[in-house]
């Protein structure tokens, strides 16, 4: 039902990318634009430049974010704890809003249409392209620039440390894919790397920022739903490891219990490098390049319950 | 786009807890803009700000902003009369901007001040994430949960979006709202951008001098107008448009002819095939900048005519309540629909003779109005119009 | 202070608060134009001159007068320097 939903570009930048700053246009982007968002606006330039697509009036952006540009939002707040209200900085006071990277993205890609920031503990940069392709089905988008982009801030790690929380694999990355519906990227002759046959999200009861006591869950069958798809299809599984094992090990026991009897083997590419919100665009673009006659499924669960399933075909199972 | 019934209101706001506090407020035409009380402003040109007036009910454990949203999401869910099953479905989208970082900062700055005290737990918190976490957690909301940031405009963004999974068919019921506590940060740095009155804020008047900032958070219920009929609901008023543009222009300032602002108004009314001269009333973005009151006017005169609607500012009231103000903005025009009263736009002595159009001043209007339009214009250009039309 | 000392402290604000790149500061002169979309100025906009306000006032402790038209002060380094300079001789 609804529009076929095209992957046509990705780009992933991540601090082992050379020359970054290439894929910044002047000195003055680079004067700007903080770390984080000198990453998002590389990633989406690249994303683009890979989907062969300029941008145009109605492109929008949807950018999940676990923790936003904390780094400049700390070092805004140090400002004034250092030297008083003389120490403020207006160039920064932009970036302690999490839709930052979002923005100065649109700006430098001139995209017009809707943009959207989704704050999310571990699931946002799925979450966010979730969304894209929901919208895109619904005929609501014609294309959509999706994926996400996160910085961890020192200030931030060794506060999680210190609270006891699991050692965590972070890395500071952004990246998309380009969405688009299959006719439009057919009208214009792309290459179409795979299809979104599925997209859904739920949460899981939990308490608060816990884990939850249940395998039971529904985002994977409403995916599934989604694509008309069953169980048996899917073929590879990809989650959302970050070195928080309780998290993963719950993570396990949902896609089990989702795939059941069908266990696959679950992989994730956040390991070793370290995860961040850009990487479930790598996750979406691997799979559709690695996809055959199966389906894959992307996931992500977060502590509190947040829930994430993404369903991807290659291109081969999509060119009819 | 689907119509959505709006079957339930929730409010926290610079006039107290609940709704009826909220209407009573601004139909009065009361400003809550006082001297702040919840922060050292000491140093800082303007020191005044719409605060909620305390104690804030919930535990003490939870941050100011977690309880802000807890309290209006329960009187939202209660009032629409959710039921359990409805309930394990409902989604919850949250807009917000801040998050617990009020406590954080306080935190942060003890610690740069020589304290040892261990890290606030839970340290997820601090994320605007959290409240969707503890809203949905709390009160068994199991379906789709989102926090979306567009800076300002993050709580009419969320309106939409849950409007976008009601209407195709995702979820029977969406929770959605926004919410912001008072930050330092925030406080601040529109401080530092000398976009801060050092009085109260007075949108559309000639001498108007910049924003006052505001807390509080609401929510709304929406479903679908033929399943709210059939378990007989109260409805409110209908969503039946909305518009989001980009200005892709300046991360602070707004594209100067309003082209983004026009932009989303337009899209709004023909999402809902409602022609402009239906529109009856204009809840303003309204800030009282310089700026962005002689742009939002422009952009509604290219939309809508000289003198086509009545206007007011909700934020002259109420201050600028951030990632709140969407929601806060969004209740108020409802409100507005079915009392048959538009509220005022507060301190306004001597309207902008270039601003064309009637910005209702000090004193609340009667006015039948069948379809209403609530603007949040965000930091970075994030334009967002919400159509509502007047229940049967 | 002199217009020259001011113009040094200003490229060293240039650096620290608006964040230039130091080898482009050492080419400027008291004749290069500061406003973007003016030709071969360093292109600052609404924002970097709150930034640069709030710099200058922390630096050398005057306050700029906000209901002034601050617009030609801000036009080149040369006119920016005299009237700092002019400020801070005032008693």
């Amino acid at each position: 039902m609804g529009q076929r939903v095209a992957i046509t570009g990705v780009g992933v930048v991540d601090e082992r990318t050379p020359d970054v700053a290439t894929w910044l246009a002047d000195e003055s982007e680079a004067r700007r634009l903080s770390r984080i968002c000198q990453l998002t606006v590389a990633a989406g330039r690249r994303a683009l430049a890979d989907a062969g697509l300029d941008a145009h009036g109605g492109l929008a952006v949807m950018v999940g974010t676990e923790f936003g540009d904390m780094v400049s939002t700390i070092s805004f707040v140090d400002g004034y704890l250092g030297r008083g209200p003389g120490g403020l900085s207006a160039l920064l006071f932009p970036h302690t809003v999490m839709n930052t990277m979002a923005a100065t993205t649109a700006i430098a890609v001139s995209a017009k249409g809707l943009s959207l920031t989704l704050s999310a503990l571990t699931v946002a940069g799925e979450l966010a392209i979730a969304r894209a392709a929901s919208a895109i089905r619904a005929g609501r988008v014609g294309a959509c620039l999706a994926g996400g982009a996160d910085e961890p801030a020192p200030l931030v790690m060794s506060a999680l440390r210190e609270a006891g929380a699991a050692p965590e694999l972070r890395a500071a990355g952004a990246g998309f894919v380009v969405l688009e519906t299959f006719d439009g990227a057919r009208e214009r002759g792309a290459r179409i790397l795979g299809e979104i046959a599925g997209a859904a999200w739920r949460a899981v009861p939990a308490r608060p920022h816990r884990i939850g006591s249940t395998a039971s869950s529904r985002a994977i069958a409403a995916a599934l739903t989604e694509a008309g798809a069953s169980a048996a299809e899917v073929g590879r599984v990809y989650t959302s490891a970050n070195g928080d094992g309780p998290r993963e090990e719950w993570e396990r026991a949902l896609v089990d219990a989702a795939l059941a009897p069908h266990r696959l083997t679950h992989r994730s590419l956040s390991v070793p490098a370290g995860r961040h919100s850009g990487l479930a665009a790598h996750s979406v673009a691997t799979a559709a390049s690695e996809g055959r006659d199966k389906l894959a499924l992307v996931h992500a669960v977060a502590r509190g319950g947040n829930q994430v399933a993404i369903l991807v075909r290659g291109p081969d199972g999509s060119d009819s | 786009m689907k119509p959505v019934a709006i079957t339930g209101l929730g409010v926290v706001s610079p006039f107290g807890a609940g709704v009826k506090a909220f209407w009573e407020g601004l139909s009065s035409g009361v400003c809550a803009i006082r001297p702040i009380t919840l922060i050292d402003t000491e140093g800082f040109r303007c020191r005044i700000a719409a605060e909620v007036p305390g104690p804030i009910a919930g535990s003490a454990r939870r941050s100011r902003a977690d309880r802000l949203a807890l309290a209006a999401a329960r009187e939202a869910l209660d009032d629409a009369g959710v039921d359990r099953g409805d309930r394990e479905d409902a989604a919850v989208i949250v807009g917000a901007v801040g998050g617990g970082m009020l406590e954080a900062e306080a935190w942060h700055w003890r610690r740069m001040r020589g304290s040892t005290e261990p890290v606030p737990r839970p340290l997820a918190s601090s994320f605007p994430s959290a409240h969707a976490d503890v809203i949905g957690g709390t009160l068994g909301l199991t379906g789709p949960r989102e926090t979306v940031v567009t800076a300002c405009s993050s709580g009419a963004a969320s309106l939409a979006m849950g409007a976008d999974l009601v209407g195709d068919g995702v979820v029977p019921v969406a929770l959605a709202g926004g919410v912001d506590a008072l930050t330092r940060i925030c406080f601040m740095g529109f401080n530092a951008l000398r976009l801060l009155d050092a009085a109260p804020c007075r949108p559309f008047d000639r001498d108007r001098r910049g924003m006052s900032i505001g807390e509080g958070a609401a929510f709304v219920v929406l479903e679908d107008p033929a399943r709210a009929r059939a378990r007989g609901a109260r409805v409110y008023a209908e969503l039946v448009g909305y518009g989001m543009t980009g200005d892709a222009f300046h991360v602070t300032s707004p594209h100067p002819e309003g082209e983004g602002m026009a932009r989303a108004m337009r899209i709004a009314l023909q999402g809902a095939g409602v022609a402009a001269a239906s529109v009856g009333y204009a809840n303003a973005h309204g800030t009282a900048t310089p700026q962005n009151d002689r742009i939002e006017a422009r952009a509604m005169r290219d939309v809508f005519g000289e003198g086509g609607l009545l206007v007011s500012s909700t934020k002259s009231m109420i201050g600028h309540t951030m990632a709140a103000a969407g929601t806060l903005e969004a209740v108020a025009t409802v409100l507005a629909l079915g009392s048959e009263l538009v509220p005022p736009t507060a301190q306004l002595e001597t309207p902008d003779p270039e601003i064309p159009f009637d910005c209702v001043p000090r004193v609340a209007r009667e006015a039948t109005v069948e379809f209403a339009i609530s603007n949040s214009f965000g930091f970075g250009g994030q334009n967002v119009t919400l159509l509502f039309k007047r229940a049967a | 202070m002199e217009p020259k000392e001011v113009f040094d402290e200003l490229k060293t604000i240039l650096v620290s608060r608006l964040k230039f790149d130091p080898r482009r500061a050492v080419d400027l002169t008291l004749e290069t134009a500061l406003p973007k979309g003016v030709e071969d100025s360093i292109g600052l906009d609404s924002l970097d001159f709150i930034e640069l306000s709030i710099a200058i006032e922390e630096r050398f402790g005057i306050a700029m007068d906000e209901s002034a038209d601050l617009a030609p002060h801000f036009a080149s380094f040369d006119t920016l320097s005299r009237y700092i300079a002019s400020r801070t001789t005032r008693a």
